[in-house]
């Protein structure tokens, strides 16, 4: 193996009066001698295992620009100004005619029923959201729901399901052994009983696994598959009469429920201003073409800075100039004098009693499953 | 060339102020606006008084759509704003029937429901309406300026004009006399600039007695209008019919040309 270690002097144009030496040290790397005012020093070292050819260049290997402000500002641009799970206004499907508050109370029930019922019913009600899905939302937005949503649960279940029983001790229930405590052992299962499912190298699936996996990865699935549904089968307007109707017993203890719901609807408005304002304000950045190589650290976060307060000068603006337009409109700043019109879509009985009609059947199911857990 | 700036620096040498605006085909002298010798000033940091406007007196008569132009700067949607009551006016006689509607310049700032529907029926929130009366007046207005189908439809899907033409049908829906309109096209291409001035003639068309004033920087618009007062430096230079309002805009932009050419 040979090192070497030179000092070459660089400039763009070597002029006639260089001197150079051929040693048979810096053979590969002369030594150029320049007026000295004109140079700046540059020191180098290589490594090589033999002297066949210039170093090998191995830092072009290395990831680069792995998180560049650039990037950062360009993929918010680019990113859509619609939050997802936006209401779908047609086809009206089934799900579109059932009452707000029905489907609220499903989605209360699919939040708890994961949590407390049999692991069939848990797959059993991961299986029922995605067909409902697949049967009610248009191809290309279940298909897009039901991957992110499947990938998620599915990287938490076999998360959970192989790491659960490989938390350390300290964080587990510490239950003595029965020999310890003077009891007689435990039989060994006539039933072909065993704790550990399957092993997988160092990995091992066990029957709390499963069970940790399993509930994790289905609450998870539920609570976004319905989330998704409801939001795409009932305008905002739905949910926050749903959700007045809901609160209304809470208004006899002080809770200004009307305010509340309006500040939801005005939330609900504002927020796809805000993903605008954002979005726009990136994109007057990133057509500055600014060049942010030649930045240190410090000016790229003040431009950061800089770009944080103008979003919220913008939304601020924004803010006064709605809360004028609601003024102009006749609101007076009292929630409970202004109404809401909510929405003039009509709910269909039919619907709604099969709906509560599945609903009962549902939670019964899962009462009569939680005997089995 | 920038027609509204380039008129904005002649500024001397002015024609007297028009004093006969049209009146109404059944020949009375109703008028829904009505303002006289209005000002308004307002106080810098500096304690300084600067003039917005200055003796500002116009006349408009009910039933008709009218055009507010000038440069821009030259009191425009002040005065808008101070017919809307957004403003006091420091001195000066004001009346404007009610009851009135104002539509801002950015769609956004006016819509505020997330979905059409509820945003049309928000300005009728201050009534007690049954649900089958604000649905009628929501969809009369909404079919009006041509958005009936996008009633459910969320309002981050809509289109620039689109969202223009739903702020319209709030203010429609409302059935008021006065529809001040400020700069409806200023964010909009050619195709929705003409369709929300079509909305708005469409829903006067089918209304009895309303008023429009449209406050624009856009000459092209003239064509659509009854009517038009021409503004510069906080001053009403000129009200009159629509073709007298052209034509010394016109002059006054010729005269320009000539002037550089010179």
């Amino acid at each position: 193996m040979l090192y070497s270690c030179g000092v070459v002097y660089t400039l763009p144009t070597v002029t006639s009066s260089c001197r150079q030496f051929h040693t048979p040290l810096f053979k590969k790397h002369p030594i150029q001698l320049l007026p000295l005012k004109t140079l700046k020093p540059k020191f180098t070292c290589s490594a090589s295992i033999d002297d066949a050819g210039p170093p090998r260049n191995w830092e072009k290997w290395l990831p680069k620009n792995l998180f560049s402000a650039e990037k950062v500002l360009k993929s918010i641009s680019e990113a859509t100004s619609s939050p997802i799970c936006q209401f779908i206004s047609s086809p009206i499907t089934f799900l579109h005619t059932v009452d707000p508050r029905i489907k609220l109370a499903w989605l209360v029930v699919l939040v708890v029923l994961p949590a407390r019922s049999h692991i069939l019913m848990r797959f059993g009600l991961v299986a029922y959201l995605s067909l409902l899905s697949i049967l009610i939302l248009p191809r290309h937005v279940w298909m897009d729901q039901l991957g992110r949503v499947s990938l998620l649960s599915g990287i938490l279940f076999i998360m959970l399901g192989l790491g659960a029983d490989g938390a350390p001790p300290v964080v587990q229930l510490r239950t003595p052994p029965p020999s310890m405590m003077g009891l007689p052992s435990l039989p060994a299962s006539l039933e072909g009983y065993s704790y550990i499912i399957m092993k997988l190298g160092p990995l091992q699936l066990t029957r709390k696994g499963l069970s940790v996996a399993s509930t994790s990865a289905s609450l998870t699935f539920s609570i976004f598959q319905s989330a998704s549904l409801c939001l795409s089968t009932t305008t905002p307007e739905q949910l926050a009469f749903a959700l007045q109707w809901y609160m209304r017993p809470l208004a006899y203890i002080g809770v200004p429920v009307a305010e509340v719901i309006l500040t939801l609807l005005l939330s609900l408005r504002f927020i796809n201003l805000v993903f605008d304002e954002v979005r726009v304000v990136a994109l007057g950045i990133v057509s500055r073409r600014i060049y942010w190589e030649k930045f240190t650290a410090l000016e790229t976060i003040e431009v950061f800075f800089t770009y944080i307060r103008r979003i919220f000068n913008n939304i601020f603006s924004h803010a006064e100039q709605i809360s004028q337009a609601m003024n102009v409109r006749g609101f007076r700043g009292d929630s409970n004098t202004h109404n809401i019109y909510f929405s003039s879509l009509s709910s269909n009985s039919m619907a709604n009693i099969l709906s509560i009609m599945c609903l009962v059947c549902l939670v019964g199911a899962a009462a009569v499953s939680d005997c089995f857990v | 060339m920038n027609i509204t700036a380039s008129l904005g620096t002649s500024a001397p040498h002015l024609p007297p102020l028009h004093s006969s605006p049209p009146l109404r085909p059944n020949g009375t002298e109703s008028f829904a606006i009505e303002i006289q010798n209005v000002k308004f000033s307002v106080k810098t940091k500096q304690k300084k008084l600067v003039h917005i406007l200055e003796d500002c007196s116009i006349q408009i008569p009910s039933g008709q759509f009218w055009m507010l132009l000038g440069p821009n700067g030259c009191g425009k949607s002040t005065l808008l704003k101070i017919l809307a009551g957004l403003l006091s006016p420091t001195d000066g006689f004001m009346y404007v029937k009610k009851p009135k509607s104002f539509v801002f310049q950015n769609p956004d700032h006016q819509v505020v429901m997330p979905t059409v529907e509820a945003d049309v029926a928000f300005g009728l929130g201050k009534y007690r309406f049954t649900p089958e009366q604000i649905r009628c007046r929501v969809a009369k207005a909404l079919d009006a300026v041509g958005m009936y189908e996008y009633l459910r439809r969320p309002v981050q899907t809509l289109s620039g004009g689109q969202k223009q033409r739903v702020a319209i049908a709030g203010a429609l829906a409302e059935e008021c006399k006065v529809l001040l309109l400020d700069e409806l096209t200023t964010f909009l291409d050619e195709t929705d600039q003409i369709g929300v001035i079509k909305a708005v003639k469409k829903s006067l068309a089918s209304s009895d007695d309303v008023t429009a004033l449209w406050v624009t920087h856009r000459l092209e618009e003239l064509e659509y209008a009854d009517g038009a007062v021409y503004m510069e430096d906080g001053r009403v230079i000129m009200h009159g019919d629509a073709s007298t309002i052209m034509e010394f805009i016109e002059d006054r932009k010729n005269s320009y040309i000539r002037k550089i050419n010179a």
